[in-house]
């Protein structure tokens, strides 16, 4: 007790620096990356939080972000310091109490879009502005260090990437897939913003890849990359999931796969170079990007210990693949409305369902759109071997139209409908990560609004956004329902959870306002 | 006055579309205070934020096109206690100017100076750097430059230097904190409530602290900014370190609608 006195008397954040090897051990009390850690896995190894007493958390505060809504960052943490975004803004927190210690606005941008988060390496943090352009600022005192662009905003390039810090490199991307922009992935230097390599999502003219695209302009081709990837240190391997080609849902103008859209990438970390890319939708006319996190798992495939990654799609399928070598080992459906595709080839390539694609008189397609799950993240758990993600069963009416192809005209080929008498559904479920099979799954039966994600502990939670604006704390074997905290809000976020002096916090943000919980502890004075 | 108000807002296309032809002039914001402080100061305040006339740092300035500006000036106000000035058109336009850079960015039109004396200044005899940043670059306790061209005008910057207690910039206020556990805490309140205080101190650490654990908590009267600069620098010197100040901007300066 003396010894947790003396802790709360005078909480003094270091001016360490913050290390790779920091990143490889969070989340811990820590919470470093966009999904908490390389792996996508989202686990924190935190155990205050338990099925026996998640029954008693509380909010502990709420910081409102003046200007915000739809906030759709997930906070970083480290040594009690928590860094929440919004659009060309980073606040730094008390992360015990909410109360603001700095907050940094980049100058001179006003046209809105949202921003998921920053990257913390070294004395900085990194965060995109929505013109693409990077900014590190001092960690501690929220001044700017210096502001790099990467791509042209005039070009109709927009950025709303959480950065991924990893040696020698902050990993960005870009939006593009529904105005047609050319994506990339790229690693500018933690030390000055300089561009240390990049790798083009469209290949140009004559490169492997450029022959999927017909006489398509490949500048407009799409394939963005907007949600933050994944990473093996021991391998130095950057996993990063690209989106749709443009126009989104009319694809007579590129025939072909259209690489490298709708993929996952396995690229060198150091240099950029491709190791292997698996596409999940060749010649997608769905807007199914494949922007959801691949998670890095090692588990029994088969009876024999494998290095596996896997991915639940926008489309309905749990893919699982090896990451060393992108092989496909097995995709399954995640969802029962699904008709698109009936299985796949030795390859690992869809086998489609005649009639299934867009039509100008349209064309009942599922999963819908908004996608069997999105960008919002799933977690898992290795001792369950699940992992726990937000899915909607719903279909949709999918319409083609044809037109000259300008980029960022408006035009996407048109896009979908909901069916009237089918409304989508919304669950929380658990999926036997290493086989895709369903091993427990709770309904959302509110109003059908969420963007939110996940996070597993191994205190054996699983806290996670509801369809109705509620915090949901689930068993993480069982799926039982344990708490909520109805926020009042849709989420567009996912939570994370961290532990200043001694105790364990979960915090999601929620449209206007970042909310923190805790155990409840009588009041202090 | 109404009839002009009028004239003026709502048909500007009656009022002359003359341009202020010292307006990219950085010599014409000093030269332009000079008049200003000795022709208008008695009325509108030495720093044109008003007195028994109004301020002009604000919108008031900026619905005027620039020949308006010259003609309200020089012909008066009439139906206000603006009278004519009989000031060459030159000197006016160096007003215009001056009154401008008040509400503008000080990096629209940076003042007259050596910026790289500025800088010397800056991170040498001024001293500044020991609590101010830019770009990384010096003490933490300040308040950040990197971007202050691009934030603050120049008038406001030339109150920061030269009266440093008018105003004490949020989150910057000097304080000293002495734990229960008997650490004595030297530095800057970045915030503070009845529950919770988080201290960033002279040595750049940041304590986050309960309020319940403070035994002592002593809030220093005005700021930690030493007064004395405009004894301490030269008017060069001071010119010099605004040249510098007014540059320091993260992103190249966007003009806007010139007038």
């Amino acid at each position: 007790m003396r010894m947790l006195l003396m802790m709360g008397a005078a909480l003094a954040v270091a001016s360490a620096q913050v290390t790779i090897e920091d990143i490889r051990k969070s989340p811990d009390k820590n919470w470093l990356t966009y999904n908490g850690d390389y792996s996508g896995q989202r686990f924190s190894s935190l155990k205050q939080i338990t099925p026996a007493n998640a029954g008693n958390l509380v909010a502990k505060w709420v910081y409102n972000f003046e200007g915000a809504r739809r906030l759709s960052c997930v906070p970083v943490v480290y040594d009690g310091v928590m860094y929440v975004t919004n659009t060309n803004e980073v606040h730094a927190l008390d992360a015990r109490t909410g109360r603001r210690i700095w907050q940094y606005k980049s100058p001179g941008i006003t046209n809105s879009r949202v921003n998921r988060g920053v990257a913390i390496l070294g004395d900085k943090v990194f965060v995109v502005t929505n013109d693409a352009h990077l900014l590190a600022i001092d960690r501690i005192t929220g001044g700017v260090l210096w502001d790099r662009e990467y791509a042209d905003a005039k070009k109709g390039y927009n950025a709303t990437v959480a950065p991924l810090a990893i040696p020698g490199g902050i990993l960005v991307g870009v939006t593009g897939g529904g105005s047609g922009q050319r994506g990339f992935v790229a690693a500018l230097s933690p030390e000055d913003g300089h561009e240390v390599w990049r790798f083009w999502t469209v290949p140009a003219k004559g490169e492997p890849g450029s022959e999927t695209w017909g006489n398509f302009n490949l500048d407009w081709g799409g394939a963005p990359t907007w949600t933050t990837g994944t990473y093996e240190p021991e391998t130095n391997t950057v996993y990063w999931p690209t989106g749709n080609p443009w126009p989104d849902f009319h694809g007579d103008d590129r025939p072909g796969d259209n690489l490298y859209s709708d993929s996952l990438l396995a690229l060198d970390g150091k240099t950029g170079k491709l190791k292997w890319h698996y596409q999940f939708v060749p010649h997608d006319v769905w807007d199914w990007d494949a922007n959801e996190v691949p998670v890095l798992i090692d588990a029994n495939w088969k009876g024999k210990p494998r290095k596996l990654v896997v991915q639940a799609n926008r489309n309905g399928f749990h893919y699982i693949l090896d990451r060393t070598t992108g092989e496909f080992l097995h995709a399954q459906p995640f969802i029962k409305r699904l008709d698109w595709a009936k299985g796949f080839d030795a390859k690992g390539r869809p086998i489609l369902n005649p009639g299934k694609v867009p039509t100008t008189g349209g064309t009942k397609i599922c999963p819908s759109v908004r996608g069997a799950t999105n960008w919002n993240s799933p977690s898992y758990n290795p001792v369950t071997g699940m992992l726990y993600l937000v899915v909607l069963e719903q279909c949709d009416i999918y319409i083609t139209s044809s037109k000259e192809p300008v980029p960022n005209s408006g035009f996407r080929g048109t896009g979908s409908e909901g069916v009237p008498a089918e409304p989508g559904e919304f669950f929380m479920r658990a999926l036997d990560a290493a086989t895709g099979e369903i091993r427990w799954s709770q309904p959302m039966p509110g109003p059908g609004k969420t963007w939110a994600g996940t996070a597993a502990t191994a205190g054996g939670v699983v806290f996670a956004g509801d369809d109705d604006g509620n915090l949901v704390a689930y068993d993480a074997k069982t799926g039982k329902d344990l708490w909520n905290f109805q926020m009042g809000h849709t989420l567009y976020a996912s939570p994370i959870t961290f532990e200043v002096e001694g105790k364990q916090y979960v915090t999601i943000a929620a449209e206007t306002d970042i909310y923190t919980f805790g155990l409840f502890e009588p009041a202090r004075r | 006055m109404r009839w002009l108000c009028v004239l003026l807002l709502c048909c500007p296309s009656l009022a002359p579309a003359q341009k202020n032809p010292l307006a990219k002039d950085p010599a014409a914001i000093e030269n332009g205070r000079q008049t200003f402080l000795g022709a208008c100061s008695a009325c509108h305040g030495a720093s044109a934020q008003g007195g028994t006339g109004p301020s002009l740092v604000s919108g008031r300035m900026n619905r005027l096109n620039d020949g308006q500006a010259l003609k309200a000036i020089k012909n008066g106000l009439p139906g206000t206690d603006m009278p004519p000035f009989n000031i060459p058109d030159d000197k006016v336009w160096e007003m215009v100017t001056f009154l401008r850079s008040l509400s503008r960015p000080a990096i629209a039109l940076p003042p007259a100076g050596s910026a790289e004396a500025g800088a010397a200044v800056f991170f040498g005899k001024g001293g500044c750097s020991n609590c101010h940043r830019i770009a990384g670059k010096g003490g933490a306790i300040g308040p950040d430059l990197t971007n202050a061209g691009a934030n603050m005008t120049v008038l406001q910057m030339r109150e920061a230097i030269f009266e440093p207690n008018a105003r004490v910039a949020p989150g910057f206020e000097a304080v000293t904190v002495t734990t229960a556990a008997g650490a004595v805490i030297d530095g800057v309140a970045r915030n503070e409530n009845n529950y919770s205080l988080q201290v960033l101190d002279k040595a750049g650490k940041l304590h986050l602290l309960w309020r319940r654990d403070v035994k002592q908590f002593k809030r220093r009267d005005g700021s930690l900014m030493p007064a004395g600069y405009d004894q301490k620098l030269s008017k060069v010197e001071a010119t010099d370190l605004l040249a510098f100040l007014s540059r320091q901007s993260i992103r190249p300066y966007e003009a806007g609608e010139d007038r």
